[in-house]
């Protein structure tokens, strides 16, 4: 079992995750139109790029834009849950050993203890995600079983990690459940709403060029976000 | 009945069809219409597949259902915080509807979209500002207005307003022959007092083209003379065309996209027959939205660009007290709490914050100028935009949406508000008449007549 | 003298007066009437929704309400209309001065006659958002002579015996002047022209010394008699006067003193380069004030 996780089913995992984000990367910006979206792209790039950029990494940092900075609680939840969710799975050192064996390549590694807290911090995030859905009017409006399989299938991996993790029963079972979770994970990134994982930077830079070429970039103004 | 004689999926285009669209006394037969009237699931279907591409797909797609953008939007916050007014709620529950049933939704479902996307959406973009994703639900309102124009469920109003466009080129029943007359009536009626003013018509290679809003025309022509004031005293080579002077599009607001195309295409025609070294519109916000910012690309301009270069008003202005053609007599500025309205169609929309603060600081003495909050970017609407003012069906809904510039105008104390945009300015007049706050309200050309100091050579003999 | 008249009128009370004398003098001269109502202005921005300024409701204006606002204005004009009088009745959307003023332009009327109430006073649809008052902004562009009733007139026209013309020797007075001479020539009145010496703003900061304004008081009159006199012993008869004080009360004084029936002076308000109305504030201030109907002359 275990080795066809690691096996066959990394491989796939892996290669459909990647394939599937290069793909919809490129779809997505061979689908932009001028004419329909009324930006026009490829007039101005130098506009464009600027925007985006600024679009984009705005947004990443916490408490960097008007909308982080007037929901506090959902921001300190967002990054909580997203810095963990990006940093463990490339840079924990059991993944990295992984990869090393897998792959031949590694990255630099997360202090054990720092990647603990963090691991806590994304399921406590989560926990206060799925609080925030079932409490919030505003949210619990539009949230559907979707939103919460979203949640499941990213959270699964961090929850049976800790089980690994602390040894909390069969060893080898929550690992062989973690690498599971993990490749169902992979899969569903290129065909859920985890997509965001990368079109969020494409949604980004869309708006971004939006405001970087027509609405205000080039009369010199640029975007408050 | 699947398609009424007023409430039907053609767009009007004779001036027979709109004099009985508007006898029906408050679209009463043409809501009743409305009613019966059939939805086209097939065309629905292919016009979505053939015009929702990868950036609203991805929106749909992508949108977390976090609610971060509830707040952003002001008809969430004064309807008492209704959950169903969350953007992205609005637009989920409406156009995410129409595209997971691929287009088979019936009639009712189709009223009451219409009523989100009139009334619950005044296509402010604000809520873009704050969604994480880059979800501009504003965009998709208004492109979800376009589906609905096409299948005929669209407010009485903005059927007329559209129609006119597409008959007079003009936002109302103003004929060229009504522009041009009415342009130099008022003139003649201000030339005592600015000798030499006038009103060039069809100059060839002016400076700057004007164009209008067709209500100056219609029921504020003294607009037209200030305009013509300002540029005499600023010494201005401008002109207006004979055709193509409107620049206003309700076509926009009914999402009538062909209607569009129509109207910046005259305005555009006079560029090039005109060929002025720039275009000005007048101030209204969705006006330069709809010819400067959006119309190029209806019209097929790849760069997004019009024919010539074209500002607004406000910068215009701007430019004008920046650089010394009109002198304000600082004795004369605004010496009272005085504060401004964002237009989110320029402000929002293109950026031109600098160019109205410039403005307040030549025509308001220091300390007078007191700044909404939130302002600039993050302006609220003014309650009225998107064609929400002109919708009697609803009046009610609006009403409520003024509360947000109410209470934003009560806080700044300021018994004086400046709205360099025709919506704007409607809706806050509105607004003093629906809450009786005792507020005045202006556009800036007459403020900014008030305070000229007018060179000698300019002045009227005495 | 007058072929065609332009009344605007609110067909309320507000107008009665003004409407007295409108249907009065058509009569005497068979004039065509036009009974001129601005219902309002659209409040909905291109909507069809109007705040009538009679009513004060918000009503959709199309064909059927036009409609039934003339008729309206025909029961409440009926003791007029009963007798032959050449008349029509429009009825326009718009804010009251400019489209009194467009009417003015389409009809050319000989005379426009107004109420000194047309309804704007407290609507708050007019009148915060415009400098001015419908009157004012007639007064100061219309092209032909404007006759403002504000209060009660004492006669009827036909029956004047009295009329002031007030002077301040512009060109636009004494274009005004040969209005009065016609009128008065035609009513076979009385004219007594009048002069008021400004001694408020003309020499501000420097006292005048009662021999200085008698000085000028002199000047003014010789002015007068070099000017019209000549003219004005076409009339049965006549009188010259120069009064010093605040110009507007000085001329409402003297027109009370002399009981006219009818007060003509010049609206040249030239929007002074400062651009507030100041010049032309006289002749509002004595249409506020004055006893008798006023007629405005501007160009
Ligand atoms: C660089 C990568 C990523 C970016 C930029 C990103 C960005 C976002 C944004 C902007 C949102 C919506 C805002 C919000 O809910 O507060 C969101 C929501 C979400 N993201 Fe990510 N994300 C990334 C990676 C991931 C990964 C790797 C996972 C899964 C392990 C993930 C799972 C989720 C989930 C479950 C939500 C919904 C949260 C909710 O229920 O409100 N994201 N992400
Ligand atoms: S903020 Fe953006 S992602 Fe969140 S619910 Fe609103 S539109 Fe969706
Ligand atoms: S565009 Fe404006 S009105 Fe519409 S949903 Fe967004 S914030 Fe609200
Ligand atoms: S009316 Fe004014 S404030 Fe409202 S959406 Fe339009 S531009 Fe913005």
């Amino acid at each position: 079992m275990h080795d066809l996780l690691t096996g066959i089913f990394f491989w796939s995992a892996l290669g459909i995750c990647l394939m599937g984000m290069l793909v919809r990367f490129i779809m997505y910006f061979k689908g932009l139109s001028w004419r329909l979206d009324r930006v026009a792209y490829t007039s101005y790039p130098g506009a464009g790029f600027k925007g985006a950029v600024r679009s984009i990494y705005k947004w990443l940092i916490p408490f960097g834009t008007y909308g982080w900075r007037t929901q506090p609680f959902i921001a300190v939840v967002f990054f909580g849950f997203h810095i963990g969710a990006v940093l463990i799975p490339l840079f924990l050192l059991g993944h990295n050993l992984f990869l090393k064996e897998k792959l031949g390549i590694s990255f630099f590694t997360l202090n054990a203890a720092f990647a603990d807290i963090l691991t806590w911090t994304v399921v406590a995030s989560a926990f206060f995600l799925v609080l925030r859905r079932l409490v919030l009017p505003e949210v619990r409006i539009m949230t559907t079983l979707y939103d919460y399989f979203i949640l499941a299938i990213s959270i699964a991996p961090f929850v049976t990690g800790l089980f690994a993790r602390y040894q909390v029963g069969e060893y080898s079972f929550w690992l062989n459940m973690h690498i599971f979770c993990g490749e169902l994970l992979l899969i569903a990134i290129p065909f859920t709403k985890l997509s965001h994982v990368f079109l969020f930077f494409a949604s980004r830079a869309q708006l971004g060029m939006d405001f970087g070429i027509k609405r205000g970039g080039m009369k010199g103004t640029k975007m408050a976000w | 009945m699947p398609e009424g004689t007023l409430c039907n999926k053609m767009p009007v285009d004779t001036a027979e069809g709109i004099t009985t669209l508007l006898s029906d006394t408050s679209g009463d037969t043409y809501y009743q219409e409305m009613k019966e009237l059939e939805v086209d699931s097939d065309l629905l279907w292919k016009t979505i597949q053939n015009t929702c591409k990868s950036r609203m797909k991805t929106w749909l797609e992508i949108c977390a259902h976090c609610g971060m953008c509830a707040e952003s939007c002001f008809l969430y916050l004064v309807n008492g915080r209704d959950p169903k007014q969350v953007p992205a709620y609005k637009i989920q529950s409406t156009l995410g509807e129409i595209i997971k049933r691929k287009g088979k939704v019936d009639n009712q479902f189709m009223r009451d979209t219409m009523e989100v996307a009139w009334a619950k959406c005044t296509c402010c973009n604000r809520c873009g500002m704050y969604c994480p994703h880059g979800i501009d639900t504003g965009i998709m309102f208004g492109y979800l207005r376009g589906l609905l124009y096409q299948q005929g469920f669209v407010p009485w109003e903005l059927k007329i307003g559209a129609g006119m466009h597409r008959v007079y080129r003009a936002q109302m029943d103003v004929t060229d022959a009504d522009f041009v007359d009415t342009f130099e009536w008022m003139v003649e009626e201000y030339e005592d007092d600015y000798p030499g003013l006038t009103v060039p018509v069809d100059k060839e290679g002016a400076g700057i083209m004007y164009t209008v809003n067709a209500r100056e025309v219609k029921h504020y022509p003294e607009d037209l003379a200030e305009a013509a004031i300002l540029f005499h005293i600023a010494g201005e080579n401008w002109t207006v065309p004979s055709k193509g002077w409107e620049e206003t599009s309700l076509a926009m607001f009914a999402g009538d996209w062909a209607a569009c195309k129509m109207q910046v295409e005259s305005v555009y025609d006079a560029m090039e027959r005109l060929k002025p070294k720039r275009m000005i519109g007048t101030e209204c916000g969705h006006a330069h939205r709809a010819t400067v910012i959006e119309g190029p690309y209806w019209a097929g301009r790849k760069n997004g660009q019009p024919p010539v270069e074209s500002i607004h008003y406000v910068e215009w202005l701007a430019e004008a007290l920046n650089t010394g053609k009109l002198k304000i007599d600082p004795s004369k500025r605004i010496k009272e709490p005085v504060t401004l309205q964002d237009s989110c169609n320029y402000i929002r929309n293109q950026g031109l914050k600098q160019a109205t603060r410039d403005i307040m600081k030549h025509i308001v003495a220091p300390g007078y100028f007191i700044e909404m909050s939130p302002n600039k970017e993050h302006n609220y609407c003014c309650g009225g935009g998107g064609g929400f003012n002109g919708i009697g069906k609803f009046r009610k809904q609006r009403n409520i949406a003024l509360i947000a510039k109410r209470d934003q105008i009560l806080a700044t104390g300021a018994k004086l508000v400046l709205a360099p945009c025709h919506n704007c300015w409607d809706a806050i007049r509105d607004l003093e008449e629906e809450y009786e706050i005792g507020i005045r309200w202006s556009f800036l050309k007459p403020i900014v007549i008030k305070m000229l100091d007018i060179p000698d050579h300019l002045r009227p003999e005495e | 003298m007058f072929k065609k008249i332009l009344f605007a009128t609110s067909a309320t009370e507000a107008s009665d007066h003004a409407a007295r004398v409108a249907f009065n003098i058509a009569k005497t001269y068979q004039s065509n009437l036009n009974i001129f109502h601005v219902l309002g202005v659209p409040t909905r921005g291109y909507s069809q929704v109007v705040v009538d300024v009679k009513t004060k409701e918000r009503v959709d204006v199309d064909e059927d309400y036009t409609a039934w606002v003339t008729e309206e204005i025909k029961i409440y004009y009926e003791k007029y209309l009963d007798e032959p009088l050449d008349y029509t009745i429009d009825v326009a959307i718009g804010l009251p001065a400019r489209e009194i003023l467009r009417q003015a332009k389409t009809l050319q009327p000989d005379l426009i006659l107004i109420g000194g109430s047309t309804g704007d006073e407290d609507d708050i649809v007019y009148k915060k958002s415009s400098v001015g008052s419908t009157l004012q902004k007639v007064a100061k562009a219309a092209k032909c002579p404007v006759l403002i009733v504000n209060r009660p007139a004492a006669s009827f026209w036909g029956g004047l015996s009295n009329i002031v013309f007030g002077t301040d020797f512009s060109k636009t007075s004494d274009k005004a002047f040969d209005f009065a001479i016609k009128v008065a020539k035609a009513l076979d009145c009385e004219l007594s022209v009048f002069h008021a010496l400004d001694i408020t703003s003309l020499h501000t900061g420097k006292m005048l010394s009662q021999d200085e304004i008698e000085q000028q008081i002199r000047e003014c009159l010789r002015k007068i008699r070099s000017r019209y006199e000549s003219r004005l012993k076409e009339l049965k008869g006549y009188s010259m006067d120069v009064w010093e004080g605040i110009p507007f009360i000085e001329i409402v004084k003297y027109a009370r003193d002399k009981q006219a029936d009818l007060l003509i002076m010049a609206h040249h308000s030239r929007r002074a380069p400062s651009g507030d109305i100041k010049l032309g504030g006289n002749v509002e201030q004595v249409i506020v004030r004055a006893g008798c109907p006023v007629i405005s002359i501007n160009k």
